[in-house]
């Protein structure tokens, strides 16, 4: 008998502590998308904030399928109260996401709590998270593609310029210069383009389209007066270089990243994602010397295409989150976009002003060669269609594949595009 | 002896209880919400307001729809017959083979088949890559022009089936050789002594005693094509999607990319309607051309 009553009551001095010891320590889920190499920056930037937070906040964090996968079930579990408390989401889907009912609003209040305000961030940046007036997340950082090229292979072809950049950048004919002297200069493709991928290409082409000055859409309708014809100029141009053989044809994603980096397409475009893969091979003395810039200036004016990977708090159906719980995914918030400097070493460009103002980040290469381009930066249309996987993503990239390897003619591509939208 | 069969009744109804239960959660309340939501405008979750018949009028103007089903069919001739017949040819094959060797070329031809669809989309690619495909390396030796297999709207169908149908011959090939080792020996032997040819001991033998495992093959083949999904949303990741869509790949483009779960669920309507139509047609069909061959 005494032994039970022993037993018991250590077992409940246990239990005791063991809630305790929860109360004081709050779990937040985080879910993201981010596997590539700047997954493995994301999961030091984690561990660090357990590290900085023991016995208060603890970060327990999964990794999704990017794109579709990771949306349709960020969908389901809001539907059922089991989304987590924290996930990372593409500011090109917020339209989409407030629609569904997915998103919590980020009140004044909360912004106080984090500490963070509207003064911190690009004006851009800014208008991409704000729907009728009221925030749904906080920006993380903004991600442009950007040009990255071979300095060794365009010193020989005689196309690099003094500055380490490569010549031309001001203008298509200057560009389509370089580019062919690359390819007597004996390059196979000057420029790999993931021309097999229609839903990468977007982002080269919508570039293209608001160099000139182009919209997607105007006060609900899908290319509006001349932004058809400004369309399709951005696909002339990328339909020239394929048929002077300049660019790689049906080349997908991975296939153009190893052909930069075997050194048989002397320049790419691509995502500042890739970044940490250049570094990497680069630090190993597995790659020739290289660097990023902006996107060359083709039409009338710079502009680039970018998205901006944010946080955002889920709208959990029947399931109210706890003051704590809420402080906790406010710190989480705060903390990392305080620290995203690390962050930049994946890349992308910190959303969060006073970091990229700072002396570390204007010394961070090629970051701050490129970075000059936030000034330029266009987003997706603020439309429930549009955004990573959306339905106009889909549309349009169907049609690139076949224009842009000479399967199409461009205006028949516009054509299409234009049909196909107004289907939806 | 006496028994109850109010007794013996309920016993019954005791035991299919459980998979009644399972069958009506998982299969008929689904079915009927499906039919349901096809007259609302419905998001993928949630309510939507009753619409009528307006999500099926417009699938005769919808130009992916029509896409879709013409793929879809396109792609059943592709597979259907051809698999099955092929599936035959190797069983005929494989059965004139004894012991372990024929249990080794068997498990050469059934390894496919357990293979997941992943995995087998990562082989072809491996294979046909434009940049990087072992065949393409081949093509450059032969000097034939590379082709963009998964990325022209011409290869994608045929290429696709064609993997389609050396995946999933491996099934078809056991159904078969089960079949053909059923057909006892003495009527070959009784065809030998009669000094028929090989190709009438085919035709009046085999043919007509193995139709019924190749009409079940035809049948399953069938339903089994029309809903193909899987390769055809791997292959057509980034490249061409909206040319080269199928019905399954259509309702999951509208229920998860567009985010309309109403017009999602008026297209799955049509392709079960479809399949339902396809297969009893099939199943009559063989049954009555079976009947008269025999």
């Amino acid at each position: 008998m005494p032994n039970w009553f022993k037993l018991s009551k250590a077992l409940l001095v246990a239990g005791g502590l063991m809630t305790s010891v929860a109360h004081a320590e709050e779990t937040v889920i985080w879910w993201d998308f981010l596997s590539g190499g700047d997954g493995v920056r994301m999961k030091q930037l984690i561990s660090d904030f357990n590290a900085a937070h023991q016995g208060k906040i603890k970060i327990d964090a999964t990794t999704l399928e990017w794109g579709t996968p990771f949306y349709s079930k960020v969908q389901t579990s809001v539907a059922v109260g089991e989304a987590p408390d924290i996930m990372t989401y593409h500011a090109s889907r917020i339209p989409l996401g407030v629609k569904q009912g997915v998103l919590q609003e980020i009140t004044p209040d909360d912004w106080k709590a984090m500490g963070l305000s509207q003064s911190d961030y690009d004006a851009a940046t800014w208008d991409a998270i704000t729907i009728d007036g009221k925030q749904y997340a906080v920006p993380l950082d903004t991600h442009p593609i950007v040009l990255y090229y071979n300095k060794d292979l365009l010193k020989k072809a005689g196309a690099l310029g003094d500055d380490g950049r490569p010549k031309g950048m001001a203008s298509r004919e200057g560009f389509t210069a370089t580019l062919r002297a690359l390819k007597e200069a004996g390059v196979k493709y000057p420029l790999g383009s993931v021309t097999a991928d229609g839903n990468f290409m977007f982002r080269t082409i919508y570039s293209f389209m608001g160099q000139q000055g182009g919209e997607l859409m105007t006060d609900g309708e899908f290319l509006a007066g001349d932004n058809a014809k400004k369309l399709e100029n951005a696909l002339t141009v990328l339909a020239e270089w394929t048929k002077e053989g300049l660019q790689s044809t049906y080349t997908d994603y991975p296939a153009t990243v190893a052909l930069f980096t075997s050194g048989e397409a002397a320049m790419m475009i691509n995502g500042v994602w890739e970044v940490p893969t250049m570094t990497d091979l680069h630090k190993n003395g597995k790659l020739f010397e290289w660097g990023a810039v902006e996107l060359p200036v083709i039409f009338d004016k710079p502009a680039t295409y970018a998205d901006s990977h944010t946080f955002a708090i889920p709208a959990n159906k029947g399931k109210d989150m706890t003051p704590e719980k809420r402080a906790a995914v406010l710190e989480v918030v705060s903390w990392i976009s305080k620290n995203s400097l690390f962050w930049a070493t994946a890349g992308h460009i910190p959303a969060y002003g006073p970091v990229t103002q700072s002396a570390e980040y204007k010394a961070m290469e090629p970051n701050a060669t490129y970075s000059s381009l936030t000034a330029n930066m266009i987003f997706d249309p603020k439309t429930p269609l549009a955004g990573i996987a959306g339905p106009i993503f889909d549309v349009m990239s169907n049609f690139f594949v076949p224009t842009l390897n000479g399967e199409m003619e461009p205006s028949k591509a516009v054509e299409e595009i234009k049909a196909g939208l107004e289907d939806l | 002896m006496l028994r109850n069969r109010r007794k013996e009744a309920l016993f019954a109804g005791l035991l299919v209880a459980p998979f009644v239960a399972i069958y009506g959660l998982v299969f008929v309340y689904p079915t009927i919400k499906l039919f349901m939501i096809s007259f609302t405008d419905a998001p993928l979750i949630g309510e939507g307001s009753y619409v009528g018949l307006e999500n099926y009028t417009r699938l005769a103007s919808d130009r992916r729809f029509a896409t879709a089903v013409w793929n879809t069919g396109y792609f059943v001739l592709l597979t259907v017959v051809p698999g099955t017949l092929v599936a035959f040819a190797i069983a005929l094959g494989v059965n004139r083979l004894a012991g372990r060797l024929q249990a080794a070329v068997l498990a050469l031809f059934f390894l496919p088949y357990i293979l997941p669809v992943s995995v087998v989309y990562l082989i072809w690619d491996w294979t046909l890559n434009f940049q990087f495909g072992i065949a393409m390396h081949l093509f450059d030796l032969f000097g034939i022009p590379r082709v963009p297999v998964f990325k022209s709207s011409a290869w994608f169908m045929p290429a696709v089936g064609l993997i389609t149908i050396w995946w999933t011959a491996g099934f078809s090939i056991l159904l078969f050789l089960a079949g053909l080792r059923t057909i006892p020996a003495e009527i070959y032997e009784a065809a030998a002594l009669d000094n028929s040819s090989r190709w009438a001991t085919f035709r009046r033998i085999t043919w007509p005693l193995m139709w019924p495992v190749t009409a079940l093959v035809l049948t399953i083949q069938l339903i089994l094509q029309l809903k193909i999904f899987d390769q055809v949303y791997l292959f057509s990741t980034g490249g061409r999607p909206n040319d080269n869509l199928v019905l399954v790949y259509y309702v999951f483009q509208r229920a998860f990319q567009s985010d309309q779960g109403g017009r999602a669920a008026a297209v799955a309507v049509v392709l079960f309607v479809i399949v339902m139509v396809v297969s009893v047609l099939n199943f009559q069909l063989t049954r009555l051309s079976g009947g008269r061959t025999r």
